[in-house]
């Protein structure tokens, strides 16, 4: 790091941090030290404590449930990250190029569903995925006319994908955008030097577009990553509060708000959410470590 | 490459999928639209329109516009005027703070910029359902329940704004417009007021949308926070259309369509900064 | 520095077309917002999560409203604020309120399904104040329809006013049975049902799957599970709270539920009770016959009018002849918080609400919901004919079932418990289309085995609570 600026200059700094620190450590730091302890007490009113030291955490480390829903979890992520990055990366290309008419209009369309509020996706999502009467299995059985497709039971049986599909409906034009940014740190005088030395377009994707686009998929990932773990309202509504069966739709965050908010034991829904911070902050250690690895043998 | 002689089919093949594409993308709107104009009895009947004996087979005649002139009745003038004020303080206090820290973490050379870089950061991975329970008594402490500024300090500071913003800044303002404004006498304000902020122009406007998206389609955290039935927002009061033993869901589709209405159209009209803002941003992780 | 006027006025031109908007936005909004007065109300609050119910308690509020402080006697009163909330925000308030000490309301109305936490700690701590001597003092303990007080009680303590009964009855596609001269009234045991309507089940039309189901219900539906289980005398918890899900009763129980589902042709059918898909079930007789909460009645009249005038109402068939015939889902309490200091006047407020002669009739109007106060029985709106269900005088048939509903626990772990009995009704299915077969004695064993499970999983959760000791029964 360089030298400290001037006088002047530090204090400025400060005087632009202020506001936000303020903020920061009134509504952000101060409720998760509050949280912490309550992760390590059992609260029932404001007279009834009981300190349980690590025993949340011992119990946690135990709970089946829990391990579900961490499985679940990480289905649902890994499925965003290997499903609704790469659509939204082949869309970002296409509607990258200039010569295509229309793409403004295009990136609109891909984007508006971020519009929406949740109620209105989660009433729509329950009626599109429903069996026998639902817009998709009606599609699916129309399409492949086959009338077995319209008993696929999305809610019940295959909750998973479901929420998969759904959040692609959600987050690809919101992702594509920020594709569409990477896009513009590829050099054009590159791209054309490629193209008269004979690469094809797979080559010309390989050696010049990706690692022009690697610093913001880096950073993309790592968002998506984050908002995918803390997974919560989509299926907490669909599912109308309940995991599902078997739990098979239990997400981290549900299983906090079930435990806290239901059930009324914050202390263990304290200890979920640390759980999930943690873990969250390994991930984001190791996609770190990689990141700084690669540069450095770059 | 429009010379080349496979352009024009595999033009055409592009536009198909993307047409396709968009059409998944709309059909939900559409829905909708027309469900909005069912009566209760037709809701559930036919995916789109009610079927019937008229033009195509459907009931033209029982789609009706009821249900919006039942919502003018309801009179949720007042929810949607705290909604616009609530989502427009929110996306422009947030966005002023979070440029101005974005600004300072990237830009200014002081002690502990890079833990205070880490901390903000680092709290991207905080859930904020673990938050409610302590947040709500300690907005209960400060007397801010029941009060609009409980409602809308908390949005003031969002961590991914800073973050946004911050990225932004490293992209777009390069050190030596700084150092050489610093030459010609410039304050610190002065520089951040007429040389930083018009460069990240395209990012205010994209986080100023997106903030107030946020605040608008909200409706778990003013029941939260606000007590008093008139400060409710309009993401509140089209919750509420949901019954318990029954819901009229095409009164509820309707209000859905007047709530997105606004937004869409501050959408359309800020598009294009929109999108080249995110764009500037995101560009150098 | 004679620039620092200057600039800012400077760097506004640099601005954006859509901060101007949001501005003036903010602008327009806080100047109208500036001029309406927003004063904290000191009012006696009041919240509620149901639409109707708001509905149909405004007038009468109105109406109490009206006569405060209209002479000496009712001068210190406070004007009642009723407030509607989502079932989340009430769960998050109260938690809040409850667990940190918090004000909340003066009157809460709390849904059986989010009601488990208020009972999570030890009595003394229950947020809610015990009004069983004041229910004995004021008489009102009589009046109230017996079982219906048990969802709300711990140790026999009340901590809650009910709202209602929400006795079960048999809903039926009458024009099919009578078609095929078919008297289900007869139908006084589970199995004598599905031997009376096992000629419905005949496949017609050739599409491979009967024309009629006997009736709708599915492993899948945790609420008709307990409804059925409950019939039968099958308890998840005993008196004292302890889990008893692997007993022997609720393993006869569930084997039996189970067995309508197995087999190549099963005797129900799984129809979604409150989606489209559903409904259009419900209108082409997929299934004969419904498990039918009071409150159901309403939500078919508004979604599924074309059933209009082909239904009707009869006790549900008993597991043995001569066993309970109806059966209970769902329900709401009015609660009263102990940091209120107005529990007198809301005490008084509630008791107006709710034994309001005026409101029950116009709870059994609106959403068909029948009173649990005895007194407001004889009502003759209970006796009018319904068309909807071929002029049966509905209300009345629900009121003769009501003080046979079956009790129900307060434990806060109840519907963790159903969500894995339903789970163990899943797996036992899975098990028998996957090889198991459909066999009696091997289907129990499976059952037993199931339970098991559940109960183990139920004394895990509850282990963690440190302040309840779960014995192992």
């Amino acid at each position: 790091m360089s030298a400290p600026g001037s006088r002047r200059q530090v204090i400025f700094a400060w005087m632009a941090l202020l506001p936000f620190l303020a903020l920061f450590a009134v509504f952000m730091v101060y409720p998760l030290i509050q949280s912490a302890s309550l992760a390590l007490n059992q609260t029932y009113g404001p007279d009834t404590r009981i300190l349980v030291g690590s025993k949340n955490f011992e119990l946690l480390m135990k709970d089946p449930v829990f391990w579900k829903a961490i499985r679940n979890t990480l289905v649902y992520t890994l499925g965003s990250l290997f499903i609704q990055l790469p659509l939204a990366f082949g869309l970002a290309l296409v509607l990258n190029s200039r010569r295509l008419r229309g793409r403004s209009i295009y990136r609109l369309i891909f984007f508006s569903p971020q519009l929406m509020g949740l109620v209105f996706v989660s009433v729509l999502g329950a009626l599109a995925f429903e069996k026998r009467a639902g817009l998709v299995n009606r599609s699916l059985a129309w399409l492949l006319q086959n009338e077995k497709l319209l008993e696929i039971d999305w809610l019940q049986a295959y909750i998973m994908p479901t929420l998969i599909l759904i959040s692609l409906w959600l987050y690809v034009g919101f992702n594509m955008i920020y594709f569409l940014a990477a896009l513009q740190n590829v050099p054009a005088s590159l791209l054309e030097a490629a193209e008269i030395d004979g690469a094809g377009p797979f080559n010309r994707l390989r050696h010049v577009i990706l690692p022009a686009v690697k610093p913001v998929a880096t950073f993309v990932v790592l968002l998506s990553m984050i908002g995918s773990l803390q997974l919560f309202e989509l299926p907490y509504i669909l599912l109308q509060g309940n995991g599902g069966p078997n739990n098979d739709g239990l997400t981290i965050v549900m299983y906090l708000y079930q435990n806290g908010f239901e059930l009324g034991d914050l202390g263990y829904a304290s200890a979920v959410g640390w759980a999930l911070a943690l873990m969250l902050i390994a991930l984001a250690l190791v996609q770190i470590r990689m990141v700084r690895k690669e540069e450095a043998s770059a | 490459m429009s010379s080349h002689p496979r352009s024009r089919s595999s033009r055409m093949l592009t536009h198909l999928v993307l047409i396709v594409l968009a059409v998944i993308v709309l059909v939900p709107y559409a829905w909708l639209i027309v469900a909005s104009l069912k009566t209760k009895e037709d809701f559930f009947s036919g995916m789109f329109f009610p079927p019937g004996d008229g033009f195509l087979g459907v009931a033209w005649s029982s789609l009706t516009l009821d249900n919006y002139t039942n919502l003018i009745e309801k009179g949720f003038g007042r929810a949607a005027i705290n909604s616009v004020f609530y989502a427009s303080a929110s996306a422009i206090f947030a966005t002023f703070i979070c440029a101005a820290t974005g600004y300072a973490l990237a830009k200014s050379k002081f002690r502990g910029r890079t833990l205070m870089t880490l901390v903000v950061l680092g709290s991207l991975i905080v859930p904020p359902t673990l938050l409610i329970a302590p947040s709500y008594e300690l907005l209960f402490d400060l007397g801010l329940l029941d009060s609009v500024w409980g409602l809308l300090l908390p949005t003031f500071a969002p961590a991914f704004g800073v973050f946004l913003f911050r990225q932004a800044v490293q992209q777009s303002v390069p050190d030596e417009l700084i150092e050489a404004a610093r030459i010609d006498g410039c304050s610190e304000s002065g520089i951040f007021m007429v040389i930083v902020l018009p460069l990240i122009r395209p990012m205010i406007g994209a986080f100023l949308l997106i903030t107030f998206l946020g605040m608008w389609n909200n409706f778990i955290s003013p029941q939260i926070v606000l007590q008093t039935a008139s400060k409710q927002p309009l993401s509140v009061a089209i919750a509420q259309l949901r019954g318990v033993y029954k819901t009229d869901y095409g009164l509820l589709m309707a209000a859905t369509v007047v709530s997105v209405t606004p937004v869409a159209v501050l959408f359309l009209v800020l598009q294009k900064q929109f999108i080249s803002g995110l764009t500037s941003g995101a560009v150098k992780g | 520095m004679k620039d620092a006027f200057m600039l800012p006025l400077l760097s506004l031109r640099h601005l954006s077309i859509g901060v101007w908007i949001i501005l003036g936005l903010l602008i327009l909004s806080s100047v109208y917002l500036l001029g309406v007065d927003d004063a904290k109300s000191e009012d006696l609050q009041m919240w509620v999560f149901s639409p109707e119910h708001k509905q149909m308690y405004e007038p009468k509020i109105a109406e109490l409203n009206a006569r405060s402080g209209s002479d000496a006697d009712t001068e210190s009163r406070k004007d009642i604020e009723l407030t509607l909330l989502s079932i989340a925000a009430i769960q998050s308030r109260m938690t809040s309120g409850f667990f940190g000490g918090l004000p909340t309301a003066d009157m809460i109305e709390v849904e059986r399904s989010t009601v488990g936490k208020v009972f999570m700690g030890p009595p003394e701590s229950i947020g809610f104040r015990d009004i069983t001597d004041r229910l004995k003092d004021e008489g009102l303990y009589d009046q109230i329809n017996g079982p219906s007080l048990s969802p709300w009680s711990v140790n026999g303590r009340v901590y809650g006013l009910p709202h209602d009964v929400h006795p079960v009855m048999l809903a039926y596609r009458a024009d099919l049975t009578e078609a095929a001269g078919i008297d289900l009234t007869q139908a006084t045991t589970w199995e004598k049902f599905f031997e009376l309507l096992a000629p419905l089940m005949s496949d017609e039309d050739g599409n491979g799957r009967p024309d009629h189901y006997p009736l709708s219900m599915w492993v899948t539906q945790q609420d008709n599970i307990e409804l059925l289980m409950l019939q039968g005398d099958g308890q998840l918890f005993d008196a004292d709270g302890r889990p008893t899900i692997n007993s022997d009763r609720n393993a006869e129980l569930l084997a039996e539920i189970v067995s309508w589902c197995i087999g190549d042709e099963p005797l129900v059918t799984d129809i979604d009770e409150f989606s489209a898909a559903g409904h259009q079930a419900r209108v082409d007789g997929e299934a004969i016959a419904y498990l039918c909460p009071d409150w159901m009645c309403s939500i078919w009249k508004m979604h599924v009018p074309l059933i209009d005038g082909k239904m009707k109402l009869m006790p549900l068939p008993a597991f043995e002849e001569g066993g309970r015939r109806t059966s209970v889902r769902g329900g709401t309490m009015l609660g009263f918080p102990k940091e209120s200091d107005e529990y007198e006047q809301a005490w008084e407020t509630a008791v107006q609400l709710y034994t309001s002669p005026e409101i029950a009739r116009e709870l059994y109007q609106m959403v068909d919901i029948v009173s649990p106060i005895r007194s407001l029985w004889d009502d003759p709106v209970y006796d009018e004919p319904d068309p909807f269900f071929m002029d049966q005088a509905k209300g009345r048939m629900f009121i003769e079932l009501a003080p046979d509903i079956p009790l129900r626990t307060s434990s806060p772990y109840n519907y963790s418990a159903v969500l894995n009995v339903r789970d163990a009704a899943v797996n036992i299915l899975d098990w028998s289309t996957n090889g198991g077969g459909i066999d009696d004695e091997a289907l129990l064993a499976k059952t037993k085995e199931e339970l098991d499970k559940a109960q183990r999983a139920i004394e895990r959760q509850m282990s963690r609570n440190a302040f309840i000791e779960v014995v192992a029964p």
